[in-house]
């Protein structure tokens, strides 16, 4: 038996917004709908920018891909700002946990040298592999055609720089909060051979103008290796000689790039689906970036896991290849 | 066992952002950011940026979750409880339109601008509180529409936003100030937005809105407000900052800065123009009047503020002393406008009852008894002999700002204010001195604008499926049509409008609380639930 | 001045050109002390049409409302264009050949009557 509450219901004139209405019909839409689409303006502008003369403020042509509505990437996961703060809100809520106890026992603090050393060199770098994703995440948020895209970007871009903090963290919670891991991280990023290529094809994406090449370059190709050699295979490795401390506060990071891979993978299989030309472009990208990315990052795999380097990486990149043949990207 | 250095908070911001950026080596610096140099501002030192908040990641998230964790709830709570029909009267409502369709669209705008910020800047510090003004800005375009929400599926004029934020003729006003915003460089725009806009000006902006909402019984608009007040404080502390930093790095950037603010100082202020006639026509429990306003929020605190820049070589902007001039005339002539036009907006207009014009009496002693008052009146008298004045000829436009030419000279309220200026062979005109500095100093810019006005006779206002060969073929009707306005719906007379019959219909109280019960039936073709 | 953007050849579209209106220009026309009318009024006209014409067929329409309109006397109406520069009009001559060109603003007074209640109404 349920308990009722009568109220006053007055018919309401209309269910949604016109806009909506003309997509989906006169019935209620969600909070994600009336918070994304049309919202970017399209037409009738009134200066040509001045930082860009031959290209409107918003401007379709600052990507070859060619989509008929730039509204079919809608967001798979529903994200709108109230919904994003909450999720990152509640990973934060149980990462902070984590990381309180890590502190507290000096979990990182009290490794041997040997195991501070690895995390410094191999982790602790990747603060500014996550301010290059920034960056370019940035880029996307300021360039892209529509709402959906851009707003996603957006939260993408401020996600990494919570990546970039998190890892800060952990280089903190390894040398005591004396920043010396940091500085020494710094170091390795800007002059070690290893981390070389890695720095070289970031600064390459920084030059990248096409916004949704510069998407498939970061988070799909790049990101993919990244997370999985480092996160995965790396804090695999890690464990087994050092134990689990380091693998509770990685997990923040690994469950981050899932759900946000969600949003990269519905962008790129439909501009593929849309059209032959969007699919060879996208390929061509792809094939690109990864051979680019696989090159930069074989040193870094040696130098981080030594012998079996070389197997993690083709690991990583065969999973990569699976996840493109499920997207439509024979790349 | 060893223990952990205690870190102080800004040993610790410090820490986790200053140096997660780096001097590149293997792509020129220049093709990395490249439009840092050619508005000519020099900055040595980007690290001299001072954090005017230090928020991490966590801490945002954190704090911003639980604020729309409330709001949410209370937004919930008023769909559920129909809370749309607890406000004062449905002329409050038209004021929403307004904010609907010309505010909201404009927060979007200024999210994209800061992703811009947020890419082009060149130090850490100053990209990140970019960037999180960008995610700030959109969270209040997604929570203005969702708390406006439940008014559109009742009130008329409000659902086709989107489309009309970049069509309607009076909507081009905020339009092009954003665009003009997000069209210059990113110093330009971070002196125009973050200083100009959301330092300067921004409590005649955000507090009229939010207080009128609060008056008028509206808690789903002064819930947002609440929510956004301290978003909006960290924007007033980044504005003030970028100015020092700004100033600060070469004196070579004060000439610059200066003819940024006195050129956005005078662009934002046409715009709140908007906020006048709202405030002293449109709320029906009012605030304040536009000029109690202007001297609280401007001419006191913006006096202490250019005292405190003085320092740095600024000072006051240029044409301040118009302001002044206008305050007692400005709300009362853009009625005038709105009135007269009232079958071409998207709203209803009405003339102010006997009490609210003995208000604007007491509001304002020298100007509307003698220039305002006697037209009213008479219109007042034309409205009830059945032949209610309208203005069916389309209106010259300033270039510049695009409102109408519609305000008058300082020292005379009784003459219009017309600026001719010559380029290229080709006359443009503006309501002011302070539009025609800006179009002289930038002529290749302004000569670019769609002027709506323009536009209609150019033909190009037209949806794809208008006919001119049809039977009773109307432009301006067609004009609308494209406009997004519903011809005969949307605006037009506040009397027997779908929104005043409607509620009273749905809440047994009079559409205006100032005047009885309408007792017109609702005509025909009107739209009714 | 030049404005100061990215590349030197920086310049807009001139959107509202002659050329974009059919065969017509645009005219804005104001009538001093009426400010029962907002503002100046802006109207595409043929350049042909007689300034005559403007005066006897189109202005009625835009301000016929007014009470003075019907008591004008257009022999005594002053005239000056938004540059402050004086114009007399001759109603025989079109518009073109009056030397309006396309955009131009006129203003007119009508000394005698200057609108309601003694503030330009």
């Amino acid at each position: 038996m349920t308990v009722e509450i009568r109220t006053q219901s007055i018919k309401p004139v209309r269910q949604t917004f016109a806009h909506l209405a003309r997509r989906f019909g006169d019935k209620p839409s969600s909070r994600y709908q009336e918070a994304t689409y049309n919202l970017q303006s399209e037409v009738n502008r009134h200066y040509k920018p001045l930082w860009d003369p031959d290209r409107d403020i918003y401007d379709r042509r600052r990507t070859a891909v060619v989509m008929a509505d730039w509204y079919a990437l809608k967001d798979p996961r529903n994200h709108y700002y109230a919904t994003w703060t909450a999720a990152r809100s509640k990973a934060q809520e149980a990462l902070d946990t984590q990381m309180q106890f890590a502190e507290q026992r000096g979990l990182l603090r009290e490794l041997p040298e040997a195991a501070r050393d690895a995390i410094v060199f191999a982790l602790v770098p990747l603060r500014h592999y996550e301010w290059g994703a920034n960056t370019n995440g940035c880029h996307i948020s300021a360039y892209a055609w529509g709402t959906a895209v851009s707003q996603a970007a957006s939260m993408a871009t401020m996600d990494r720089l919570g990546m970039a903090q998190h890892l800060s963290r952990i280089g903190l919670l390894a040398d005591g909060n004396s920043g010396e891991s940091l500085a020494r991280a710094k170091q390795a990023w800007m002059a070690h051979p290893a981390w070389q290529g890695v720095r070289r094809e970031v600064e390459t994406m920084f030059v990248t103008r096409d916004w949704f090449e510069l998407l498939v370059a970061q988070a799909l190709v790049a990101d993919a290796l990244v997370y999985a050699l480092f996160y995965g295979h790396f804090d695999r490795a890690f464990a087994r000689q050092h134990g689990p401390a380091l693998a509770a506060l990685l997990d923040f990071l690994v469950k981050w790039q899932d759900e946000t891979a969600r949003w990269v993978d519905a962008c790129v299989k439909t501009a593929a689906a849309e059209s032959a030309e969007n699919r060879a472009l996208i390929t061509g990208w792809v094939m690109r970036w990864r051979a680019a990315w696989l090159t930069a990052l074989r040193p870094l795999a040696d130098a981080t896991m030594g012998a079996d380097g070389a197997a993690a990486l083709d690991a990583v990149d065969a999973a990569l290849g699976q996840r493109l043949a499920k997207l439509g990207i024979a790349g | 066992m060893s223990t952990a250095k205690k870190l102080s908070l800004k040993e610790n911001y410090a820490l986790l952002t200053r140096g997660l950026g780096w001097e590149p080596s293997y792509q020129p610096k220049e093709e990395i950011f490249r439009t840092t140099r050619f508005e000519g501002i020099k900055i040595h030192d980007w690290d001299k940026w001072e954090d005017p908040f230090r928020l991490t990641m966590d801490a945002y998230w954190k704090y911003q979750g639980e604020k729309d964790k409330k709001l949410y709830a209370i937004l919930d709570a008023f769909a559920q409880n129909n809370g749309q029909f607890n406000v004062s009267d449905v002329r409050y409502i038209q004021a929403l339109k307004i904010f609907l369709t010309g505010i909201s669209p404009l927060e979007y705008a200024s999210h994209r601008g800061f992703c811009i910020l947020g890419r082009e800047f060149e130090g850490v510090g100053p990209r990140i509180a970019a960037q999180m003004q960008a995610i700030d800005e959109l969270r209040h375009a997604q929570t203005q529409i969702h708390a406006l929400s439940p008014y559109n599926r009742y009130f008329e004029g409000m659902s086709d936003f989107t489309h009309q934020a970049d069509r309607v003729w009076y909507l081009s006003i905020p339009k092009s100030f954003f665009d003009d915003a997000l069209s210059g460089g990113p110093f330009e725009y971070i002196t125009a937005i973050s200083f100009a806009f959301e330092y300067v000006l921004t409590n005649l902006v955000f507090m009229p809105w939010m207080s009128g909402a609060a008056y008028n019984g509206d808690m789903s608009t002064v819930s947002f407000g609440f929510s956004a007040q301290s978003d909006e404080a960290r924007h007033m502390t980044l504005g003030i900052e970028v100015i020092k930093f700004l100033l600060e790095q070469d004196p070579d950037n004060v000439p610059i800065v200066q003819k940024w603010i006195d050129k956005w100082f005078w662009r934002g202020y046409r715009l709140l123009s908007l906020l006048a006639a709202m405030m002293d026509y449109m709320l029906p429990k009012r605030v304040m009047s536009w000029s109690e306003a202007w001297e609280v929020y401007f001419e006191k605190n913006g006096g202490a503020l250019f005292d405190d820049l003085a320092r740095y070589g600024i000072r006051m902007p240029k044409y301040a002393d118009v302001t002044v001039k206008e305050k007692g005339h400005v709300g009362h002539q853009l009625w005038a406008t709105f009135y007269q036009f009232r079958h071409a907006v998207g709203f209803p207009v009405w003339l102010p009852s006997e009490e609210e014009m003995d208000w604007l009496s007491e509001r304002y002693p020298d100007t509307f008894d003698k220039f305002y008052r006697p037209r009213l009146e008479h219109w007042r008298e034309l409205e009830k002999q059945g032949k209610p004045f309208v203005n069916t000829t389309l209106p010259q436009l300033c270039q510049v700002c695009q409102w109408p030419l519609l305000f008058t000279e300082p020292d005379d309220p009784t003459t219009i204010c017309v600026r001719e200026e010559s380029y290229l062979g080709e006359k443009f005109h503006c309501c002011s001195d302070g539009c025609r500095d800006i179009f002289r100093d930038e002529p290749e810019k302004y000569v670019h604008a769609h002027l709506p006005v323009s536009q209609i006779y150019q033909g190009n206002y037209f949806l794809p499926d208008a006919d001119p060969s049809a039977p009773g073929f109307n432009p301006l009707v067609e004009a609308l049509r494209y406009m997004g306005i519903q011809p005969g719906v949307d605006g037009g007379d506040f009397a027997g409008h779908a929104d005043a019959v409607n509620w009273e219909r749905w809440t047994g109280r009079p559409a205006s609380m100032h005047e009885p019960m309408q007792t017109a039936a609702p005509a025909p073709d009107r739209k009714t639930a | 001045m030049s404005t100061v953007a990215i590349r030197a050849d920086y310049h807009g579209d001139m959107k509202d050109r002659v050329e974009n209106f059919h065969g017509q220009q645009l005219l804005g026309i104001g009538w001093d002390r009426h400010l029962m009318y907002a503002a100046p009024h802006c109207i595409p006209v043929p350049p042909t049409l007689p300034f005559g014409a403007l005066l006897s067929q189109v202005l009625p329409q835009l301000y016929g409302g007014h009470p003075d309109f019907a008591r004008i006397d257009w022999a005594q109406a002053q005239w000056r264009k938004a540059s402050g520069e004086r114009f007399v009009p001759d109603p025989a001559k079109s518009v073109a050949e009056n030397g309006l060109v396309h955009k131009d603003v006129i203003r007119f007074r009508t000394p005698g009557l200057d609108g309601l209640y003694g503030i330009g109404f």
